[in-house]
C-alpha cells in the first residue's frame, strides 16, 4: 500500500480504529504506523490511558457455538418493542468485558430497536463523567461503569438492581437469578449498606503468576508467602539480570491508581490495613510501613520501567520475558498464551502468596476486606437520572445474564461474574494454553471464594486511591522526597488523609 | 455602483444580512465569547467561592476557604515552579534552535523549500501522540532514545528517565522542545525573509562579519518577530498539559507536575471542582501577569 495515496490523518485514525477492532494485527498496525511516521507500537500501552490487556478470541463472534438463544431473542423482542428507537449510553474503561460486549451488542439492539452507545475512555475520564453526571444529576449517562473504588461514592445514585426486578415483572428477564452471582463478589463489590449498588460486571482480582521454566530452571519452588516471593526475586535478578530478566514486574507507576493496588495488598499481607476501626489511617502503623518497606525491596528486582508502569505495562513485561514472578492481576493470563507471546504457555497460575494472619475486621473501618487478592472489580449501576431508565435497565440485564457473562468469559477468558458460568462446559473446556485460555479459571474462582479483599467503602476512596496515596508512594519510590523513609512518607499521607476524613464529617 | 444595480443582486437576503449597522455582525463573534469565554470564566470565579463537601456533595459558600488553601498548599507552590522551569527551559531551546535552523534554511537554493515544509510536520501530530511516542521512545526496557542514551553509557541499564525524579523532567521537555521548535522555525523563517535587504548589502560591503551581521542587524531587526513568538508559546507553555498528563501523569511523586495537571488530578481525581478552579484561575493569572510584564518590557504592541 503506498503512503502517498493516503491523506495522513486518516490513514492513521483508520488504522487505529482497525487495531482498536482487532480487524489488523498488531505486527500490521506497527508497521502501518511507521508509515505514517508515528513512531512503533504506540497504541500497544494504550493511547491516552492505560488500557487493561485484551488478547480474547473476538474471532469466535459469529460461530453458532455463540449464537444468541432464541428464547432470549423472543423475550428481547416482546419487551423491548415499546423502546424501540431510543438511545441509551454508559462510559467505561477498556475492560475485556466492555470489549466484549461493545462486539455482542448488536444482538441487543436487533431484535429490541434499542440503541446502545459505549462510550470507551481511560478509567480516570469514566470517573470525571461519572461524577460530573452526578453532581448535576444529568441523567447523560444511563448506565455507570463503577470501578470497586467508587461504589460507596455513586451508591447513592443508582438505582437497587435486586428491588427494581421485583418492582417491574414485567421487565423482569426470566430465570436472570440475582442468587447465580458469587457471593463474595457481591458482598466484597455489589453491596454497599445493604444495597445492591449494581451487577457484578467485571472482576480482575490478584493472584501470583509465574514462569514454570525459569523456577525449574534456578530449583526455586513456587513461593507461597511474602518472604519466600522475596527470597525467589532476589535470587532470580541475581541470576538473570545480565539476560534483562528480573525477579517481579510492578505496576508502580506514581499517582495512578495501579501503584494504590499494589500498595493495599502489601499492606493487607503483613497484617495490616487502611482504615482502623476508629476510622483513621493505618497504613503508617508498624504492619503498614513493614508492607510497604517490603515494595521497596520488590521494586529494587523489577524492571526500572516499574516505577513508570501500569497494569499495562506490567503485562508488558511478563508478556516480553522481562520478569517470572508477578503478584497481579488475573486477567493478564489470557494474553500472556496468545499466539503472538513470546511467552506462551509458559506462564502459570497460583493461589495468592499468603502473609501474616489478617487484621480482623471488627479492627478496620468503612467496610474495608483486608484479605490476599485484591480485587479490581466493576459493577453495572443503573442511573436513577436516566431518562431511559426503563430500555437501559433491560440492556442491563442483557449484558449481565447468564448467557452473555459465560459467553463474554469464552471470547475474552476472563474472570465471570456467575458460578453458573465457572461450571459451564465450554469455558472448562477452553481450560488448555492458547488465545483467550480459560485455564487459570478454577484457580480464580478458589481465590474470590476464598481470599477476596476489597479496599474502603467511602466517599473519598476515589481521591484518596487516585491522588494523596500513589502521588506520595511516588515521591517515595522515586525518590524525590522521604530520603527513602516509608514511615515518613505514610506519616504524610496520614496526616493528609486523616484531615480531610475529619473536615468532611464521616 | 448605483443604487440600482445594487438593489436587486441583495433584494433574496433579509434585512439584518443587508445592513450596515456592526451589530449583527458582531453578534456571532460576541455570543461565541459570551460562551466559551466569559461564562466559563464566571462560572470558574463562582465555582472558586464555594466549598465542596466530597461525601455529602454539597456546596457551601465559602469565599476564603480555596483562595487560602491555594497559597498553603505545598503542591501549588512546587506546581508554579514546575511550571516556570518548563516553560522557561522549554521557550529557551525552542528559541535558539528555531533561531538557527530558520538561520540554516533561509535560503533559496534549490531543494530548501522542501526542507522548510517539512518543518510543519512534527506541528500536524497532536500532541498526545508525540507524547505517546516519547513514552515509547524513552521506555527504559524498549525505548529507542533510552537504548541510545544508554548504549553512549550515559545512564546505567534499563534506567528509566520518566520512572526518576530528577530525569522525568527532561524527558518531558525532550517531547515538547521536539513538537514545536519548528513553530519557533516557522515564525523565525517568515521574519528573517521579511527583512529589508539594503542594511545586510551594506554590511557586506563594509566587510562585517557574520556574527556582527547577525547580532548587530538580524537580532535586533527581529526582535519584535521574537518578541511575539515568544508571546505564543509562553502562553501556551504556562498551560502546559498534554505531555505531562500522558507521559508522566505529574510524577514521579510530583516531579513534572504543573499547575494545569494539578488543577487536572484534584478535579478528575477528587472532583473537588471549587479547588480546581482555584488553581485554574491562579494559572490564568500568571499567564496573564507573565504576559503583560513581558509586553510591557519589550514594548510588544499586538
Amino acid at each position: 500500500m503506498s503512503f502517498r495515496d493516503h491523506d495522513k490523518k486518516t490513514f492513521i485514525a483508520d488504522t487505529a480504529r482497525a487495531y482498536a477492532e482487532r480487524r489488523i494485527s498488531k505486527r500490521d498496525f506497527m508497521k502501518k504506523m511507521s508509515l505514517a511516521g508515528v513512531g512503533f507500537s504506540a497504541f500497544a500501552a494504550g493511547l491516552l490511558g492505560n488500557t487493561r490487556p485484551y488478547r480474547g478470541n473476538l474471532g469466535l463472534l459469529g460461530t453458532e457455538a455463540l449464537a444468541q438463544d432464541a428464547s432470549v431473542t423472543q423475550w428481547l423482542k416482546d419487551v423491548g418493542a415499546p423502546f424501540k428507537g431510543t438511545k441509551i449510553r454508559y462510559t467505561s474503561e477498556a475492560t475485556p468485558p466492555t470489549v466484549v460486549l461493545d462486539k455482542l451488542k448488536n444482538e441487543f439492539t436487533e431484535p429490541t430497536g434499542i440503541e446502545v452507545e459505549i462510550e470507551i475512555v481511560p478509567l480516570e475520564q469514566v470517573l470525571a463523567k461519572a461524577t460530573q453526571d452526578v453532581q448535576g444529576q444529568l441523567g447523560t449517562y444511563d448506565l455507570y461503569y463503577l470501578d470497586q473504588s467508587w461504589v460507596a461514592t455513586f451508591a447513592q445514585d443508582t438505582v437497587d438492581p435486586v428491588a427494581y426486578y421485583k418492582e417491574k415483572p414485567d421487565l423482569a428477564m426470566p430465570g436472570f437469578d440475582f442468587d447465580d452471582f458469587s457471593k463474595p463478589l457481591v458482598s466484597g463489590l455489589a453491596e454497599y449498606e445493604g444495597k445492591w449498588a449494581g451487577i457484578p460486571f467485571d472482576i480482575p482480582i490478584f493472584m501470583l503468576m509465574y514462569r514454570k521454566d525459569i523456577l525449574e530452571k534456578h530449583g526455586i519452588a513456587v513461593p507461597t508467602s511474602p518472604a519466600e516471593f522475596t527470597a525467589a526475586i532476589q535470587k532470580i535478578t541475581e541470576a538473570e539480570k545480565a539476560n534483562g530478566m528480573f525477579g517481579t514486574g510492578l505496576q508502580a507507576k506514581s499517582g495512578h491508581y495501579s501503584l494504590n493496588c499494589d500498595w493495599t495488598q502489601m499492606v493487607w499481607n503483613e497484617g495490616g490495613s487502611i482504615f482502623g476501626a476508629d476510622k483513621k489511617f493505618k497504613g503508617n502503623d508498624e504492619a503498614g510501613v513493614a508492607g510497604l518497606k517490603l515494595y521497596q525491596e520488590w521494586i529494587k528486582n523489577a524492571p526500572p520501567e516499574s516505577l513508570n508502569s501500569t497494569w499495562d505495562g506490567q503485562f508488558q513485561m511478563m508478556a516480553a520475558g522481562q520478569c517470572a514472578l508477578v503478584q497481579s492481576w488475573d486477567e493478564f493470563f489470557p494474553g500472556l498464551d496468545a499466539d503472538d507471546s513470546k511467552v506462551k504457555g509458559l506462564w502459570m497460575p497460583a493461589k495468592p502468596l499468603v502473609g501474616k494472619p489478617l487484621r480482623p475486621l471488627s479492627e478496620v473501618g468503612f467496610g474495608e476486606i483486608p484479605n490476599y487478592a485484591h480485587q479490581g472489580g466493576s459493577i453495572l449501576g443503573l442511573s436513577k437520572y436516566s431518562k431511559n431508565i426503563d430500555p437501559a435497565w433491560l440492556f442491563m440485564q442483557w449484558a449481565c445474564s447468564k448467557d452473555i457473562m459465560t459467553r463474554c468469559t469464552l471470547l475474552g477468558g476472563f474472570a465471570p461474574m456467575r458460578i453458573s458460568s465457572f461450571r459451564d462446559p465450554r469455558v472448562k473446556e477452553k481450560a488448555v494454553v492458547g488465545p483467550g485460555t480459560t485455564r487459570h479459571l478454577e484457580m480464580v474462582e478458589w481465590i474470590i471464594d476464598n481470599n477476596i479483599a476489597s479496599e474502603p467503602d467511602m466517599p473519598l476512596w476515589a481521591g484518596f486511591s487516585n491522588n494523596e496515596i500513589p502521588v506520595n508512594l511516588g515521591k517515595l519510590l522515586t525518590g524525590q522526597d522521604f530520603n527513602g523513609d516509608a514511615k515518613a512518607c505514610m506519616d504524610t499521607i496520614a496526616a493528609s488523609i486523616d484531615a480531610a476524613v475529619a473536615e468532611s464529617g464521616l | 455602483m448605483s443604487s440600482d444595480s445594487f438593489t436587486p443582486r441583495h433584494a433574496w437576503l433579509p434585512r439584518w444580512m443587508t445592513s450596515e449597522h456592526p451589530l449583527p455582525w458582531l453578534l456571532p463573534a460576541g455570543a461565541l465569547m459570551v460562551v466559551f469565554g466569559i461564562f466559563p470564566l464566571y462560572k470558574a470565579i463562582e465555582t472558586s467561592l464555594y466549598k465542596r463537601n466530597a461525601a455529602t456533595r454539597k456546596m457551601i459558600f465559602d469565599p476564603t476557604h480555596n483562595w487560602s488553601k491555594v497559597f498553603l498548599d505545598e503542591r501549588v507552590w512546587n506546581a508554579l515552579l514546575n511550571t516556570l522551569f518548563y516553560t522557561g527551559v522549554a521557550l529557551l531551546f525552542q528559541l535558539v534552535l528555531g533561531m538557527l535552523i530558520a538561520l540554516l534554511l533561509d535560503s533559496d537554493r534549490k531543494g530548501y523549500g522542501i526542507l522548510r515544509a517539512m518543518m510543519t510536520l512534527p506541528l500536524v501530530i497532536p500532541p498526545a501522540v508525540t507524547a505517546m511516542m516519547f513514552l515509547l521512545m524513552l521506555n527504559g526496557s524498549f525505548g529507542v532514545l533510552s537504548r541510545g542514551i544508554i548504549e553512549l553509557g550515559l545512564l546505567p541499564p534499563g534506567f528509566s528517565i520518566l520512572g526518576n525524579a530528577s530525569t522525568a523532567m527532561a524527558g518531558v521537555l525532550l517531547a515538547e522542545i521536539w513538537q514545536w521548535t519548528p513553530f519557533m522555525v516557522l515564525i523565525m523563517l517568515a521574519g528573517l525573509r521579511s527583512l529589508p535587504k539594503e542594511p545586510f548589502e551594506a554590511a557586506a560591503i563594509d566587510g562585517a562579519s557574520a556574527f556582527q551581521v547577525f547580532f548587530k542587524l538580524t537580532l535586533p531587526m527581529m526582535s519584535k518577530v521574537i518578541a511575539i513568538a515568544v508571546l505564543i508559546r509562553g502562553i501556551d507553555l504556562l498551560r502546559a498539559f498534554d505531555y505531562v498528563k500522558v507521559m508522566t501523569d505529574s510524577g514521579p511523586g510530583t516531579a513534572t507536575e504543573t499547575l494545569t495537571s494539578y488543577a487536572g488530578r484534584i478535579y478528575f481525581g477528587n472532583a473537588d471542582f471549587p479547588y480546581a478552579s482555584t488553581i485554574a484561575l491562579l494559572t490564568l493569572v500568571l499567564v496573564i501577569m507573565v504576559s503583560t510584564l513581558f509586553m510591557r518590557i519589550f514594548k510588544v504592541k499586538l
